[in-house]
């Protein structure tokens, strides 16, 4: 929470969270360190949060929400209920959207996970602002749009329709060269989240905007996109954005998303895309990075390819073009989570589907997968996985005493091929 | 607008003090216990163990760099307010100073130097609006960043549970009336 400099204080450029949060708050211009109230276009919460936020303003007296039409209901921590407590909690949540008249309601099978959805059904649009319950809603970044994570205080956005906002930093990243055959943007994100935590170039990242720039963003695709919003999420950073429009989206008519020439970036850095390395994520976080041929042989029992990081159907042809014609061995288990409800007919109708199935891997249905806690496709105790996931902090599979590897989809497919984790250059798995 | 001036004894800590153990003990966090009265003989248990005789409702905790710092759990911060206590810090989380300030704590972060400005014991007394600071202990004068007007009402207000109080109040057709109960 620094204060603006002077110089920012002068009409120099703009970054791009600097023209959302502008725009939004219904002001010419605002700089880093101000406290403005944004007004959201959306807000989004999760299954896991509706009945908890309902109890907190039903105790306060509260009957309505603010903006009601503004509201989107999205099901992808428990799709598949299987509880009694689950299909409880799925019955509130629809009287809840009635109660409160929600605006948008995505139920069980309807769209899939609420941070990948969003972007393919038209809701998210380049250069909007809003909020939602899951900090994990930085993907949005990928198409332009400036998500915030309310955590418990979405009740407060809920009741008055705003939250007080520090108009965060942005740190430019840019991106320059190719990424070899077998490395992948999670790769990036897994190596710039292990230098950030660990000061390799000494800059802030703690609620900053990082804005990927530079030649390098050419050849990646909004999947990628959404793999380096992921990967680097978890430290606390503020939001990802990108400084040239997203690959294959209609920006047309679109508010103004990018930021000036002369920005005022806080900081900037270089990666040289051509020296990324397949990297694994040991457990504990995204950010202790690690070459995966330093944990090669590491055998595994659990493998998962999805979430919100990885669910995009790139991310299933990557996996697959390692898995056709070959088989998990025994004692493997591999679940595989399309991401959304369209992304699962696109992988069915293209025939990756049966990829997957003829692997031996189980297909969960499009949401969270075993990411959120575990409640799908757990991993036990004493156990290794190594997926796509989101992160992979202490029992967030399921088993406390489990060890969760995070990788990019080539090194979760190949390790899951090869019964270890290897680096997928190096996999030479047999065909059945 | 409230004015926010405390005045308390001071208790002088390091750089990256926890909330998980640091704090409080971790497993009140993973026992979602919210009650402060359970809760405030457990305040920096583990890493100060004198802590709970020696502090007193108002007191200020003075910290270094990335206080609060971890998984972002509250327990602490009710355990703080209850104590109607106050934190002034070189730095902390975003996130942390978020939970804090919307649990009503009042933080006041940048504070360089304020380590050696008071020691563990210190009378000191505050002005939030300004970031005046008075050592009354040694007679000592010194000027910290001040807090937001905004982050500053919601603190003295009682924090997000407060304002949304308020906001009813202001907004009675948002009130519960006929409404599907779940």
């Amino acid at each position: 929470m620094a204060a603006a400099t002077g110089a920012e204080r002068s009409a120099g450029g703009l970054t791009a969270a600097q023209k959302i949060l502008a725009r939004a708050s219904g002001r010419a211009r605002v700089e880093p360190g101000e406290v403005v109230h944004p007004r959201p276009e959306l807000v989004i919460i999760h299954d896991g949060y509706v009945e908890t936020a309902y109890e907190q303003l039903t105790a306060l007296g509260y009957g309505r929400v603010r903006d009601p039409e503004r509201l989107v209901f999205v099901t992808d921590h428990e799709v598949a209920y299987t509880t009694p407590r689950a299909v409880e909690r799925g019955r509130s949540i629809r009287r809840i959207a009635k109660s409160w008249e929600t605006g948008r309601m995505f139920d069980v099978g309807r769209g899939g996970h609420g941070h990948l959805f969003p972007m393919e059904n038209g809701l998210i649009r380049p250069g909007m602002f809003l909020f939602a319950y899951d900090m994990h809603c930085t993907n949005f970044g990928a198409l332009g749009a400036l998500a915030v994570g309310a955590g418990p205080e979405i009740t407060t956005v809920l009741a008055t329709g705003t939250l007080w906002t520090i108009v965060p930093h942005t740190l430019c990243v840019r991106l320059e060269g190719v990424l070899p055959a077998g490395s992948h943007a999670r790769d990036v994100g897994f190596l710039l989240a292990h230098g950030f935590a660990e000061g390799t170039w000494n800059v802030a990242y703690d609620y900053r905007v990082i804005e990927f720039t530079g030649p390098g963003l050419q050849r990646l695709d909004l999947a990628a996109r959404v793999a380096l919003c992921s990967s680097i999420t978890e430290l606390g950073v503020a939001n990802v954005l990108f400084g040239a429009p997203p690959p294959g989206i209609d920006t047309a008519g679109a508010p103004d998303f990018l930021s000036d020439a002369d920005a005022a970036y806080e900081a900037r850095i270089t990666i040289d895309l051509a020296k990324v390395e397949p990297q694994v994520a040991l457990p504990g976080g995204p950010e202790r990075a690690a070459p995966a041929g330093s944990v090669a042989g590491q055998r595994i029992d659990h493998a998962f390819l999805g979430s919100c990081g990885s669910g995009m159907y790139q991310d299933f042809v990557d996996a697959a073009s390692l898995m056709r014609g070959r088989s998990l061995p025994d004692g493997v288990r591999m679940f595989v989570v399309p991401g959304t409800t369209e992304t699962a007919r696109r992988l069915a109708d293209d025939g990756l589907t049966q990829v997957f199935l003829d692997a031996g891997a189980v297909l969960l249905p499009p949401g969270c997968g075993p990411c959120a806690g575990g409640v799908m496709g757990p991993l036990g105790s004493g156990e290794v996985s190594i997926s796509t996931a989101a992160t992979n902090h202490e029992a967030r599979f399921g088993a406390k005493d489990g060890a969760a590897y995070l990788g990019s989809p080539f090194t979760v497919a190949a390790s899951a091929i090869a019964g270890c984790i290897v680096d997928p250059r190096s996999f030479r798995g047999s065909a059945r | 607008m409230a004015a926010l001036v405390r005045r308390g004894r001071c208790h002088v800590y390091g750089d990256h003090l926890p909330l998980d153990e640091g704090i409080m003990p971790f497993r009140l966090a993973i026992q979602r216990v919210n009650d402060p009265q359970a809760l405030i003989p457990h305040l920096f248990e583990g890493f100060d163990p004198g802590f709970r005789e020696r502090v007193k409702p108002g007191d200020f905790i003075i910290a270094g760099r990335d206080f609060a710092c971890g998984k972002t759990h509250i327990q602490g911060f009710i355990a703080m307010t209850a104590l109607k206590m106050s934190v002034l810090c070189t730095s902390m989380p975003y996130k942390a100073m978020r939970r804090a300030v919307a649990e009503g704590l009042p933080v006041l972060v940048g504070c360089e130097g304020a380590a050696a400005f008071a020691a563990t014991g210190d009378e000191i007394e505050v002005d939030f609006s300004t970031g005046g600071a008075r050592n009354l202990t040694r007679g000592s004068v010194t000027q910290f960043p001040a807090m937001s007007p905004i982050l500053r009402e919601l603190a003295a207000s009682g924090g997000a549970r407060g304002a949304l109080t308020a906001w009813l109040r202001d907004h009675p057709e948002q009130a519960a009336g006929e409404t599907v109960k779940p």
